[in-house]
């Protein structure tokens, strides 16, 4: 049932994932539809990396329609060769979001880079914007951790070993194993797809 | 920057992550470009975290697109005012440089009508020129035609000389019978007020023919020839001369030979 359910998630993921060279070459033709599609596709990946990043769910959608207005003005610049659309707009927003805080307060700042944790205190925000799904969930713990600081927290690695408190090489090689594990599981939840298509 | 340490020092999920400055991010790039080993790599993380991301999709408020979308309609707007505002901004230049050459129109027009009213003007002078022109040539051909008279081998001279009524007044005469002309020379007849005028009579067998009234303006002057004539006669007659001489008027006379 668990499976299933993870098949399923992953299943619209990978269908979100299918090529959309064509919607990007819109996108840059100034094509409305383009981007409400695209926007469509990617604003849940993008919202959910800025709003665990900011922990406000105002400041969050404000930013996401900040990078998404970006997307539109700066579409020309999009180089497909250099990268995945989505990569390109998680760059945005990850960048928008780290000026935004550094901007706005940087008192909440302390030694230890931890941009937020001073902040959970006063700002409450819904648990589940927080949480996190699918494959990560099935990650050792100190590997989620590492995923968690630079892709869902904004952290550099220097920033984020010392947030875990090891060494850089250390916690590079914690990304490194998390990635390879997550590979592995979508590798083996794509084959169980396949399975799961070919008996219907 | 070769593979084996961008690999080492997790720069690929650096790169992908945006953490990178911008030389790094350059090199980076150049050594994906060049190697397809570590591309097809890079390809991979970079669908890693996509599913990574597209797993954790937290679905954000409605109004946020519609927002973005309304936003995006009004920058458009907003730009195409800008066009517009440019549009008026020429239409405004047009506008300036049709008023500036219908102001120079005007100018020249007034200018041209000048022109032509000085042209006119030249015209008119030059006519007048020219009837002086023609004056002046028949002048001249008189003068020549009175003085060949007066030069002529066979013209006689008669001096009238002036009787009580003018005594200080003399008129010469030159009478030629072949070629049959009388021209005078008036330059010493005292001025008549403009109510009188001299005139002449030649004298033919007790009876006095008109040659014709002495004119005001010139000294010399061609009279009628009359043949026959015996002597000639100057009376003072009303303006314009009169059909018979008023004989107490009689101021001078000659006899011819």
């Amino acid at each position: 049932m668990l499976l299933d359910e993870q098949a399923f998630i992953f299943g619209k993921s990978l269908t979100v994932m299918q090529n959309d060279s064509f919607l990007i070459q819109q996108l840059k033709d100034k094509d409305e539809r383009a981007l409400s599609l695209l926007y469509d596709k990617y604003a849940g990946a993008i919202y959910s990396v800025i709003i665990k990043m900011v922990r406000d769910e105002g400041k969050a959608q404000n930013l996401l329609q900040d990078t998404f207005m970006t997307v539109w003005d700066k579409a020309e610049s999009y180089d497909a060769n250099k990268g995945r659309f989505y990569t390109w707009v998680f760059r945005i927003a990850r960048n928008k979001t780290l000026n935004f805080l550094r901007k706005v307060e940087p008192l909440i700042q302390t030694d230890d880079f931890s941009v937020y944790d001073s902040k959970e205190d006063a700002i409450s925000i819904d648990a589940k914007y927080l949480e996190l799904n699918g494959a990560i969930t099935s990650l050792e713990a100190h590997h989620k951790e590492a995923i968690e600081l630079v892709y869902f927290k904004g952290l550099t690695h220097k920033e984020a070993h010392q947030q875990m408190d090891v060494p850089l090489g250390t916690f590079k090689s914690y990304v490194r194993q998390a990635l390879k594990q997550l590979r592995q599981t979508y590798t083996k939840t794509l084959s169980l797809l396949l399975l799961i298509l070919k008996a219907l | 920057m070769d593979k084996k340490h961008i690999l080492d020092n997790g720069l690929l999920e650096q790169y992908l992550l945006g953490e990178l400055n911008a030389q790094d991010c350059k090199q980076i790039e150049h050594a994906l470009a060049s190697d397809t080993e570590l591309k097809a790599q890079f390809d991979a993380l970079e669908k890693d975290f996509e599913m990574l991301g597209l797993e954790n999709a937290i679905e954000p408020p409605k109004g946020i697109k519609y927002q973005l979308i309304q936003d995006i309609r009004e920058a458009k707007d907003t730009k195409n005012n800008k066009g517009n505002s440019n549009l008026k901004f020429y239409l405004g230049i047009a506008a300036s440089v049709a008023a500036l050459s219908m102001l120079g129109g005007f100018w020249m027009y007034n200018e041209l009508s000048d022109v032509k009213q000085q042209l006119q003007t030249v015209e008119t002078e030059k006519t007048e020129l020219n009837d002086k022109l023609n004056n002046l040539n028949q002048q001249i051909e008189n003068e020549t035609v009175l003085f060949a008279t007066v030069t002529h081998p066979d013209t006689e001279q008669y001096v009238l000389k002036g009787n009580t009524l003018m005594p200080d007044g003399k008129v010469v005469s030159y009478v030629n019978h072949s070629t049959k002309s009388v021209v005078i020379n008036t330059e010493r007849l005292p001025k008549l007020d403009a109510e009188h005028d001299y005139q002449m009579w030649a004298d033919v067998e007790g009876e006095m023919i008109n040659m014709g009234v002495i004119g005001k303006d010139q000294n010399l002057m061609a009279m009628r020839y009359i043949d026959h004539a015996e002597s000639l006669n100057i009376t003072i007659e009303p303006a314009g001369g009169n059909d018979h001489p008023t004989v107490v008027q009689l101021v001078t006379n000659v006899y011819l030979k």
